[in-house]
């Protein structure tokens, strides 16, 4: 009995989940914006967000002027706008660190030396921020940013800090090519 | 070396920029609609005539491509209610009728034309939500006052 009940729980749960995953998804694809239509070079652009915009999009501060008009229909508008531009942040966040482990990738395997240790921390920390994403990504339509914010900065943080870690690996490995060559 | 020297003069250029233009145009947004009209858009390039004529061409339009981008971020980085102002202070300046301009705006969007080419998606993304949300909070502001 309990064990039906559990798992009938745990099935719900999951359906909320890939709901709220479902609605995520499609408000961050409905909102129309100049990028639907407009995209500059892709490297450029897949650059990472400067962080002090990372803080405003999950700021309460712009949440309180709008409170203080006390017009729901200003306060619907601004939930979804910024839920919109937040959604966007989380996925430009995951296509970047995609891009850097993936370039990090190609550059291990060319590497004579790869040091067990280094990658097992790499991967820790990539497998984190993926999660953060995803949690971010569902959190983000039910509780608003405002209240994630700091996730959202430890998230930044991450990715800064993956970058970082990548950069000094890869300028390691074409030190070490120009010593050898 | 070569580097250095080309620099200065582009420096010189922007603040000459700075201050014999940009000073004079009373808002943040103002300033940013003004750069993104010296961009050609069919090339992308920036021209200015009196800055090109003081410097070179070439020096011109990296002082313009380098200002738009700064003014983008920075007008990008103001909070809802600073923004809003601006905006406002935007729309006396242009002695339009307020109700045309607003509608005329949130139905063209024009300011989507003042992103320049190389800058963050999401910083990108913010900056068309926040005037959005600018032009809306107008608009309720001018339908409270009547």
């Amino acid at each position: 009995m309990i064990g039906t009940s559990s798992a009938l729980i745990g099935a719900v749960v999951f359906l909320l989940l890939i709901l709220v995953w479902i609605r995520a998804d499609s408000s961050s694809r409905r909102l129309p914006s100049v990028l639907d239509t407009w995209l500059p070079d892709q490297d450029d652009a897949a650059e990472v967000c400067p962080p002090e915009f990372v803080a405003q999009i999950f700021s309460g501060q712009d949440l309180a002027f709008i409170l203080r008009l006390e017009s729901p229909d200003l306060k619907r508008h601004f939930f979804r706008e910024r839920n919109a531009v937040a959604l966007f942040w989380v996925q430009q966040t995951a296509a970047v660190i995609r891009r850097i482990m993936r370039r990090h990738l190609e550059a291990s395997r060319l590497s004579a030396d790869i040091e067990f240790a280094m990658e097992a921390r790499i991967f820790l920390q990539y497998a984190k921020l993926r999660l953060l994403c995803a949690v971010l990504f569902l959190l983000i339509g039910l509780a608003g940013p405002q209240k994630l914010h700091a996730i959202a900065l430890y998230a930044d943080r991450l990715t800064q800090r993956i970058g970082n870690v990548l950069r000094e690996f890869e300028s390691g490995v074409r030190t070490r090519e120009m010593d050898g060559a | 070396m070569s580097f250095a020297v080309k620099l200065v003069p582009v420096q010189e250029a922007y603040d000459d920029l700075l201050n014999r233009t940009l000073s004079r145009i009373s808002c943040d947004l103002g300033r940013l609609i003004y750069l993104a009209s010296t961009r050609d858009y069919n090339t992308g390039n920036y021209y200015h005539e009196g800055l090109a004529s003081r410097f070179s061409p070439e020096v011109a339009r990296k002082a313009l491509e380098i200002a738009h981008r700064q003014a983008f971020y920075k007008v990008s980085s103001l909070s809802l209610e600073v923004l809003a102002n601006d905006l406002e202070v935007y729309l006396r300046s242009s002695r339009e009728n307020p109700q045309e301009f607003l509608r005329t705006w949130q139905k063209l969007e024009p300011y989507r034309v003042t992103i320049p080419t190389e800058v963050n998606l999401t910083v990108a993304r913010l900056f068309t939500s926040n005037l959005r949300l600018s032009l809306a909070i107008l608009r309720f502001r001018q339908e409270q006052s009547h």
